[in-house]
């Protein structure tokens, strides 16, 4: 049995996975830590506390491919690979039939167009602007002094969700607090909040375009009132593996898997080469 | 005697203005007062009123007539009459450096930059209506994750010896690059000079896309802060006029036009009275 891992530093909470090769390709484990300020910390405290759950020696593993926005702080890495490429590659391993990522994270949200091996054939990406991302979600819930966990499960109740005109995370604080001054309920509020959002990440996407199956990856997949937005936006459903969160990271590791292979062939044919030039 | 009370409801503050004219078109302001805003407009609004009462001497019973003005002008019940900011910041402006044509005026959430004629009519306008990208929630929400007072940001941010680019025009996703220069060690004055550039660099594409010409007038709550006057003035390459109360341009502004619609009125009542 071979073992990798791919260790996902996003800005928020880094992730990392713990894979085998034993014919064919599983997940060990899985960590998911708080990023904080300090990158290098956090990379190295996923990938330990991932091999503690997988029951692993951190010297057992292989490979290790880092991604993610921090990726270049990950002391342990072997190489580092975007998080593009990563997260259809992790779609692509849980859900083959993927041919659209719609990944929402910490601070961005991306659409990327995925081919039938799991290659990125096209990409958007918005990093400008919070919305769409775990930020925004994060903020409204602080303005409504409640946890970011309820929002979603609180959008799902509007009866009559308002219509939000902005998607600007500092507007929308405002409007909250406007709409709950005139007495408007928390998940009308928040049905019109979620909404707004799904159709911003929507108009977004179709730039790649979009087509089936689309899966959605990313923190803010956790959030079941933003895939429903999102579904309803869309006209379909999406794929939400209960992984989502960890896509990044399972890409990474995938790619470490394979990576692995190259690395070993290569030293295999090292003294081949060798003796070749000597002649 | 015609007392007029201008009350500029922005995002941030509310702030009130009290000018007399005495038949002649000679304006003399005669106090003013501010309050936090706040959900109830028409409350920030008395509130401020009431302060620039107090600073004039005078009682409300005084005032003949109110002209609000900002985003939350349709919230006070007791006005006679509401303008655009757009217009009142352009009358303020236009009033307090009558050479100027081009105005910038940077509040809590918005950022405005406006042309104008010689009389101080606006011509042309951008606002950014989509987005609080180089508004001073930008530099609010930097100065609360700082640990510093607002008002200290301005004169930090002029001892900045090597001030270091804040690229994110979100004024939410700036907060975590303000957290990775502070975890990189960079110094809080670097830092507030960072972001002074950053939004004097939006300001100024903003003057250039409404066709700015001539002298600029900067007003709004965050030309109070020195550093970001220095910015502009820096990438302007040309000094920019600043009035001492420059958050209090809008509510001045709206005090004018209230007299020139006052006086209209009663000229027109006086007419009616004659025939």
């Amino acid at each position: 049995m071979r073992v990798a891992a791919g260790v996902d530093v996003g800005s928020t909470q880094t992730k990392a996975v713990v894979m085998a090769e034993n014919g064919g390709r599983s997940i060990l484990a899985r960590a998911l830590v708080d990023t904080g300020a300090n990158v290098r910390k956090a990379a190295e405290n996923a990938f330990l506390t991932a091999c503690r759950n997988a029951e692993i020696p951190p010297t057992e593993v292989g490979f290790v491919v880092g991604t993610g926005y921090g990726r270049y702080n990950i002391s342990f890495g072997n190489a580092q690979l975007t998080e593009i490429s990563c997260h259809a590659r992790g779609a692509h391993f849980v859900c083959p039939s993927t041919r659209t990522v719609i990944d929402m994270g910490g601070q961005d949200a991306k659409a990327i167009s995925v081919g039938s091996d799991g290659q990125v054939l096209d990409f958007v990406m918005n990093d400008k602007c919070a919305a769409g991302t775990g930020r925004f979600l994060a903020n409204a819930a602080d303005v409504m002094g409640i946890g970011l966990e309820e929002v979603g499960p609180l959008s799902l109740r509007a009866t009559r969700a308002i219509k939000i005109a902005t998607v600007c995370t500092v507007f929308v604080e405002s409007d909250i607090l406007s709409y709950l001054a005139q007495g408007k309920k928390a998940e009308d509020i928040l049905g019109g909040v979620h909404l707004a959002i799904a159709k911003r990440t929507l108009s977004l996407a179709r730039r790649v375009p979009i087509e089936p199956d689309v899966t959605m990856t990313g923190g803010v997949a956790r959030n079941v009132g933003m895939v429903r937005a999102l579904e309803e936006v869309l006209g379909s459903k999406m794929q939400v593996s209960p992984d989502a969160h960890f896509m990044g990271a399972i890409g990474a590791a995938v790619f470490a898997l394979e990576k692995m292979d190259q690395s070993f062939e290569s030293s295999m044919w090292r003294p081949e080469h060798a003796s070749g030039s000597g002649h | 005697m015609r007392v007029v009370a201008g009350i500029d409801c922005g995002s941030g503050f509310t702030k009130a203005v009290l000018v007399a004219q005495n038949g002649s078109p000679t304006s003399s302001i005669l106090g003013k007062g501010r309050a936090k805003s706040g959900i109830n407009m028409e409350e920030a609004a008395q509130s401020a009123l009431q302060s620039a009462l107090e600073n004039a001497g005078l009682g409300r019973s005084q005032v003949d007539y109110v002209a609000t003005t900002g985003f939350g002008r349709y919230g006070v019940g007791f006005r006679d009459i509401q303008v655009t900011e757009i217009t009142s910041g352009a009358r303020g402006a236009h009033y307090l450096f009558p050479g100027s044509r081009c105005v910038l005026d940077i509040g809590g959430q918005s950022t405005r930059a406006m042309t104008m004629s010689e009389s101080g009519k606006v011509r042309t306008f951008k606002t950014n209506d989509k987005c609080a990208a180089g508004s001073g929630m930008f530099i609010a929400r930097a100065a609360k994750y700082l640990e510093i007072s607002i008002e200290d940001v301005g004169t930090l941010s002029l001892q900045a010896t090597n001030p270091q680019p804040i690229s994110s025009v979100c004024a939410v996703l700036a907060e975590s690059e303000i957290i990775n220069h502070v975890s990189a060690g960079v110094s809080v004055e670097n830092i507030l000079r960072g972001i002074h550039d950053s939004l004097a660099d939006r300001a100024l594409a903003m003057l250039k896309r409404v066709g700015m010409e001539g002298e600029v007038t900067f007003i709004g709550g965050v030309a109070l802060q020195a550093g970001i006057v220095k910015a502009l003035q820096e990438k302007l390459g040309a000094k920019v006029n600043v009035p001492p109360d420059c958050d209090y341009v809008c509510a001045l502004g709206a005090a004018l036009l209230g007299h020139k619609r006052l006086a209209l009125k009663e000229n027109s009542a006086s007419i009616q009275e004659v025939s």
